[in-house]
């Protein structure tokens, strides 16, 4: 055992001292989570007025798209645009300005909202928006549009009460409507009080109280214990969950995990790959150096030599895991440090995937020079189509059915379901068995090549 | 002490040792001298137990010699002909891992990697990466790495391979300083200046063949000429070479004539002919023969070859 632990120290001092293998390792690697995290837009939690630039026009009187807009400007993630012209002569945007704005190279904002006059109308239910936008990318288009779904409809109700009383007004004609209305105001001040005139105005309104549903559900313990209060917080919970269908897969900082995980896991196998590639064919320089035959001079055998190339890169492929995961972390506000044991776990079986990998490239070539162009080649191939560059549902059916065959495919799926699908130790244990398996196969090809191929001979 | 009996190693087709024998006695210098190819370090790794003969015994005092036997690892070291070095790591981390495989720790250790290093003159050097280093220093400390765990038997395989004279002098005398303190050393080159200088016997191999084998003095008497007449190569000269060719052995060698006399020639007939062709006397040098002249007349080849 003791060798194994020598050969292992030596082969970190050995990483440390080349400073081709830490940048390519780390640096390399941290630079590209990097540039795509910019690229894809993904920021930091509340990362406030740096937030997504969307341009807002409000054509409408009515009060409620006024508290849309303040509601929009209450939204950390986004930086709401209203105004355009030089300092001195600023003026509210108008809607024909927006579509010129935003085609030009170097757009202030890609995403733009207008309110329009008829944001409530008499003929339809519910709100007539416009949404502009000038995707660069889908994820950026899927967050704003979360972003507006949660604002909307957790913000503003009234909005929605309004729309109601159009259409029902469009639909009964102004007496009926008027009837209905005073009917219903005249049964909720039977039932809970208050004056009729009131609740008529309010109703009138579009103000159903669905303002102070959500009140109540965004905070739950100010249940005061009447009657009303129970009901209301009842409604609030039905019309929360409602909300929270739409908000939950697309809203916030949650939205920017999975993508962030995956960027961060598929640069990190990508390059992690390379580095335990390059660690393997070193066996070629040290069989050349006749650094094997002084170490099998030596009390050291074959197996130990190979075992400590695999414990090796585990170590390597484990620190430079976490260590490019807390710096995403930092980065894009992954959080890291509530999943830590299980990352770690995972890490572990991904880096013993990857350096078994690298192992059998050794193991399978006839020269350093030819170990790695094949290096090169199949770790580009794994990457691309195991989704280190694009999500795998960017690409053809016909590619998605090989994903599944490379392991950079199930170090991905391994990292987001700790860190984003949030999932505990037996739920992961699939995914950990698949990657496990992949070390076990493929290490005990790579072994058994060693015994015969040309590193030894 | 060490013992080979009928040993043959095949690399497929090729044959590369072809039944050798060999004794050791504890204590001595024993030298392989071979052209490129003869099979020295087959030998090597089939007695520091890299590889497995295909037939014949190799043993140890009486120890099997396999690669199972960890024992035995430990009373032998080896000195690969390549310089087995990590380049990246300073001489102490590289003496310090070999150390470590031979199961040496702590401050022992330590001072015997000082000590090592004191002993080859790298001791100024101790911290600087090993690819900085000259091939001289490289080769020095290519050896002193075989000897961290004292074995008792040293296998040096060609440990001078691009040394310049200096330095070739001071491993020639840290090796002798050892093998006076008791090592045992087999040496192997293709220099018969090495061999001269510092065997106290000497295995002649080529083609994986050990064609003789004993001190300097016996090496030479297995000659059948007692000196060697050289002369230049040239127009003038090549009658007086054919002429001799009826009266021993002339060979050729880099514009060299030599001339080997059969046992009953007398110096005077060749200067009778010299005479007769108008050559002067002074073109003729006459020496003892060299190990050369004995792998020559052994092998029909030059150890240049
Ligand atoms: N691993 C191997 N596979 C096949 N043939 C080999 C192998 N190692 C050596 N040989 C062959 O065996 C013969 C003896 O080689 P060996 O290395 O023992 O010679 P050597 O005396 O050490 O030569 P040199 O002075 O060049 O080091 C050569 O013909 C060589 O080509
Ligand atoms: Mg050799």
């Amino acid at each position: 055992m003791r060798p194994v632990f020598v050969l292992v120290r030596k082969d970190l001092t050995n990483f440390l001292r080349n400073k081709a293998a830490v940048s390519l390792t780390f640096a390399i690697p941290f630079a590209m989570i990097y540039l795509f995290g910019q690229i894809f837009g993904i920021n930091q939690k509340d990362s406030g007025p740096s937030g997504i630039p969307i341009a807002v026009v409000n054509a409408s009187t009515n009060i409620a798209a006024a508290k849309l807009v303040d509601a929009l400007k209450s939204e950390n993630s986004l930086r709401i645009i209203t105004e355009t012209g030089p300092k001195e002569k600023r003026r509210p945007l108008t809607e024909s300005d927006l579509r010129p704005m935003m085609q030009a190279a170097g757009a202030d904002f890609r995403f733009a909202i207008v309110i329009p006059e008829d944001v409530i109308s008499d003929t339809r239910l519910g709100l007539h928006l416009k949404f502009l936008s000038n995707p660069r990318n889908e994820i950026e288009t899927q967050t704003v549009n979360g972003l507006l779904q949660k604002t909307i409809f957790s913000n503003v109700p009234e909005l929605l009460g309004a729309s109601l009383q159009a259409r029902a007004k469009n639909f009964l004609g102004d007496a009926s409507l008027n009837t209905f209305n005073r009917g219903i105001a005249n049964a909720i001040a039977g039932a809970f009080g208050g004056n009729i005139d009131e609740i008529l105005a309010r109703i009138e309104n579009g103000n159903f109280g669905f303002d102070q549903l959500t009140k109540a559900a965004t905070t739950p313990g100010s249940n005061t214990g009447t009657a009303g209060a129970d009901q209301k917080s009842a409604m609030a919970d039905v019309f929360s969950r409602i909300v929270r269908i739409d908000t939950e897969q697309v809203v916030g900082a949650k939205v920017k995990s999975p993508m962030a995980t995956a960027l961060v896991g598929g640069w990190a196998i990508q390059f992690l790959l390379f580095a335990l590639s390059a660690s393997a064919t070193s066996l070629f320089r040290e069989r050349d150096a006749g650094i094997f035959q002084r170490l099998l001079a030596a009390p050291v055998t074959r197996a130990q030599i190979l075992w400590s190339k695999f414990v090796y890169g585990v170590l390597l492929g484990l620190v430079q895991l976490l260590v490019l995961f807390f710096a995403a972390g930092l980065l894009f506000g992954i959080e890291i440090l509530p999943h830590l044991p299980l990352l770690a776990l995972t890490c572990v079986f991904a880096a013993a995937a990857c350096t078994s990998f690298g192992m059998l490239l050794a193991a399978v070539s006839s020269s350093p020079e030819a170990a790695s162009g094949l290096a090169t080649f199949t770790i580009m191939l794994m990457s691309a189509i195991g989704g280190a560059w694009f999500p795998i549902s960017f690409m053809p059916q016909f590619i998605q059915q090989f994903s599944k065959l490379t392991l950079v495919y199930w170090s991905m799926e391994g990292f987001s379901a700790v860190l984003w699908a949030n999932q505990g130790f037996v739920q992961l244990l699939p995914i950990l068995s698949i990657l496990g398996g992949i070390a076990v196969v493929v290490m005990s090809l790579a072994v058994w090549r060693f015994n015969r191929g040309k590193i030894f001979g | 002490m060490l013992q080979l009996h009928s040993v043959t190693k095949r690399y497929g087709d090729l044959v590369a040792l072809n039944d050798v024998s060999l004794e050791l006695a504890r204590g001595e210098f024993f030298g392989l001298l071979g052209p490129n190819g003869a099979g020295k370090s087959t030998t090597m790794s089939l007695i520091a137990g890299l590889r497995a003969a295909d037939s014949g015994t190799l043993t140890l005092d009486g120890q099997p010699l396999t690669a199972a036997n960890s024992a035995s690892r430990l009373s032998l070291g080896l000195v690969p002909q390549h310089i087995a070095l990590y380049p990246e790591l300073n001489a102490v981390e590289n003496l310090r891992i070999f150390g470590e495989l031979y199961g040496l720790r702590g401050p022992d250790l330590r001072a015997r990697i000082d000590a090592a290093l004191e002993a080859v003159q790298l001791a100024d050097r101790r911290k600087d990466p090993v690819k900085n280093f000259s091939g001289g220093m490289q080769r020095r400390l290519n050896l002193v790495a075989a000897l961290l765990h004292r074995p008792k038997l040293l296998l040096c395989d060609e440990p001078t391979v691009g040394v310049d004279p200096q330095s070739r002098n001071a491993i020639f005398e840290y090796l002798e300083q050892l093998n006076r303190e008791g090592l045992t050393i087999i040496y192997s080159t293709h220099y018969m200046e090495e061999a001269t200088r510092l065997c106290s016997r000497i295995g002649i191999i080529d083609h994986g063949k050990l064609h003789a084998l004993g001190t300097l003095d016996e090496l030479l008497l297995t000659l059948p000429f007692e000196e060697e007449v050289r002369f230049h190569a040239t127009p003038a000269t090549g009658l007086l070479a054919s002429q001799l060719g009826a009266y021993g052995e002339l060979t050729t060698v880099d514009g060299t004539h030599r001339f080997r006399p059969r046992a009953d020639f007398k110096f005077s007939k060749l200067y009778a002919l010299a005479e007769s062709l108008e050559l002067p006397a002074r073109l003729f040098a006459s020496q003892r023969p060299t190990l050369e002249a004995v792998f020559l007349h052994l092998t029909g080849r030059s150890l240049r070859e």
